[in-house]
């Protein structure tokens, strides 16, 4: 096993005083990865991938519990453990934008342990592989969102490492860099590569095209891990009614409202500015429709209905009852002192 | 194990040539840099000259055994640079890297933090010896500055062992800016603590007893005297062996300090998650 979560718990500190309390970022989190398997910890913001990806990569220490990475202990024998990583995390700024992109990587190829021929041999590879070669020499501050990406997954690459830690890929990104990071993830870095990849998400169909094994989080805490298969399997109702509405309501009236019609199993309701995205999971949408449509009528304006197929965003609703376009952001410490 | 040591030097130089490239990029604030230490300088020396009617004066000359101002304030002066190094840039590297976004990414690398710590050590160093070089020729053509060429040689041995007493000190500053959100009051009380005590401008036997006694805590205040002592014949109230013991004893406890409080609140912003916090 390439790497071991044993009962991980990470709390962090809000509040200073007699306000100071804990938040658990992660509450007793196991699961272990096999060689060569691409994992994926799907959940809103907030649930707790990235805390768990950072104590991944001995960047944060855990409360309690045991991970180990082939076998080396991420606390004990951290050195050991990064030069198996590599760890590409999310947001723009893990780069020196006012390094060119060759420098970057020339620069973190050093703390890697990589030097002379093989180095530059090592970058002129990825920079080929990521189609970066034209703009090596560009300083970062130039390159878009999705050309920053690359060099980023370019740096997480440059010393060959066994396992690969990918938090949130492709967020940010347009579709056109995004399905390329997702068929470099599938295609060159599994596929290929032979890459332990732990991959989070909070786009479904990220998680339901890439990952063999899915472990669903939410606030902090791992729901169930099985394959995208075997989770829409599961599901034991076969519709999705959704609705898209405009007005102001009271969300938890309708909601307790909507959960009380007979058959149905999960309401998610997310509202912004007034923009509301309504879906419930029922057994038989039709027996329901005209009930559902009576009562969000009475509170907004129904701008579109539609039934689907139960996606994997769906059974994380059902499991869960929070959707994974909520933030359930609680797990930041506290700001500096 | 050679391979370790090579991996280590290699990053501790990457990390320099990394420093000089984003500096080189901003180039008016470099030049600025540069020339700045050249005019805060010129103040203090033509102040003292116009007070002792010269460049010579019989009253520290008394003091000290040397009469020549100019080139006892400037030769002290050098070390408001080396302080400035550590409390300043070395200082803040952590917190730079904090707002630039990378440090996380530079802290998931397999190398001990120390050798992080060094590779800004290195660039700082090299920058600070670059602006003391500059100062030093432009004042020595200007106002004709007279050393004792046999001096330099063990000067930069004493240099070179204070140095290492700032780069603890450099390390604890840039560590504890990793949590207190306005380190540069720390940096700013340390600043202005050190320089009061240390004979930069004037001689030791100038201060209050109790500040003397204080300033006998300082690897800066041994660095300015056995310096001056080898370049313009500064009497000491010790010798030039106690001074060197005392600042290789001073050199050890400040670099263990640096290095405890480094690793305690790397620790501790491990575990409170504020690593990455700007």
């Amino acid at each position: 096993m390439n790497i071991v979560l044993d009962n991980v718990v990470k709390k962090f500190k809000r509040g200073k005083g007699l306000r100071k309390h804990y938040i658990t970022a992660c509450d007793h989190v196991s699961f272990t990865i096999e060689q060569g398997e691409l994992f994926g910890l799907l959940g809103p913001n907030g649930a707790g991938k990235t805390t768990l990806v950072r104590c991944i990569a001995t960047l944060l220490i855990p409360d309690e519990g045991k991970i180990t990475i082939f076998g080396k202990d991420i606390i004990y024998q951290s050195m050991e453990a990064r030069q198996q990583i590599g760890l590409l995390t999310s947001g723009e700024r893990t780069l020196y934008w006012k390094l060119t992109g060759k420098d970057n990587l020339k620069f973190f190829a050093a703390l890697y342990g990589l030097a002379g021929k093989e180095r530059d041999k090592r970058i002129d590879y990825l920079m080929e592989l990521l189609d970066l070669k034209d703009v090596e020499s560009e300083r970062v501050e130039k390159y878009s969102s999705g050309m920053k990406q690359k060099i980023s997954l370019a740096r997480a690459l440059l010393h060959d490492p066994k396992i690969l830690l990918l938090d949130e890929p492709t967020l940010g990104l347009d579709p056109q860099f995004s399905r390329f990071i997702r068929g470099f993830i599938k295609d060159e870095l599994v596929g290929k590569g032979g890459k332990t990849v732990l991959l989070t998400t909070h786009y479904m169909d990220e998680a339901d095209e890439l990952c063999e094994r899915i472990a669903f989080i939410n606030k902090g805490k791992i729901v169930n891990i099985k394959s995208p298969a075997e989770y829409k399997d599961e599901i034991p109702h076969t519709e999705v009614l959704e609705l898209r509405c405009q007005g102001n309501v009271n969300e938890e009236k309708l909601r307790t409202a909507l959960s009380s019609i007979k058959s149905v199993e999960k309401v998610s309701l997310i509202n912004k500015e007034n923009d509301l995205a309504l879906k419930v999971i029922a057994s038989r949408v039709e027996s329901i429709l005209s009930d559902v449509i009576e009562l969000v009528r009475g509170e907004a304006k129904i701008l579109a209905i539609d039934v689907k197929e139960p996606t994997l965003e769906d059974v994380f609703i059902y499991l869960t009852g929070t959707s994974l376009k909520e933030d359930t952001r609680e797990e930041q410490p506290d700001a500096l002192e | 194990m050679y391979k370790k040591i090579n991996h280590y030097l290699r990053a501790i130089w990457a990390e320099n040539i990394k420093e000089w490239k984003i500096e080189l990029t901003y180039k008016a604030d470099f030049v600025r840099g540069m020339i700045d230490p050249l005019v805060y300088v010129l103040p203090y020396l033509l102040y003292g000259i116009a007070l002792v009617g010269g460049r010579t004066s019989e009253s520290l000359e008394k003091l000290t055994g040397t009469g020549d101002l100019i080139t006892f304030v400037t030769l002290g002066y050098i070390f408001i640079g080396f302080l400035n190094m550590a409390l300043w840039a070395m200082g803040f590297s952590l917190r730079k890297e904090q707002y630039w976004g990378t440090l996380e990414s530079v802290f998931a690398a397999p190398v001990p933090r120390w050798v992080y710590a060094l590779g800004m050590a290195a660039h700082s160093t090299m920058h600070q010896g670059l602006m003391i070089s500059l100062q030093l020729i432009v004042i020595s053509i200007v106002f004709k500055l007279s050393v004792n060429m046999g001096g330099i040689v063990p000067s930069l041995g004493v240099v070179g062992v204070m140095l290492i007493a700032l780069y603890g000190l450099g390390m604890m500053i840039a560590s504890l800016t990793l949590i207190f959100k306005q380190g540069w009051l720390i940096s700013e009380a340390l600043s202005s603590l050190i320089m009061i005590i240390t004979p930069i401008a004037y001689p030791l036997a100038v201060l209050p007893v109790f500040m003397q006694k204080a300033a006998m805590a300082l690897p800066t205040t041994y660095g300015i005297l056995t310096v001056r002592h080898f370049l313009i014949g500064e009497k000491m109230g010790f010798s030039v062996g106690t001074s060197f013991l005392r600042l290789a004893i001073l050199c050890v406890l400040w670099v263990v300090f640096g290095l405890i409080v480094f690793a305690f609140i790397d620790k501790r912003t491990r575990r409170s998650g504020t690593l990455a916090h700007y």
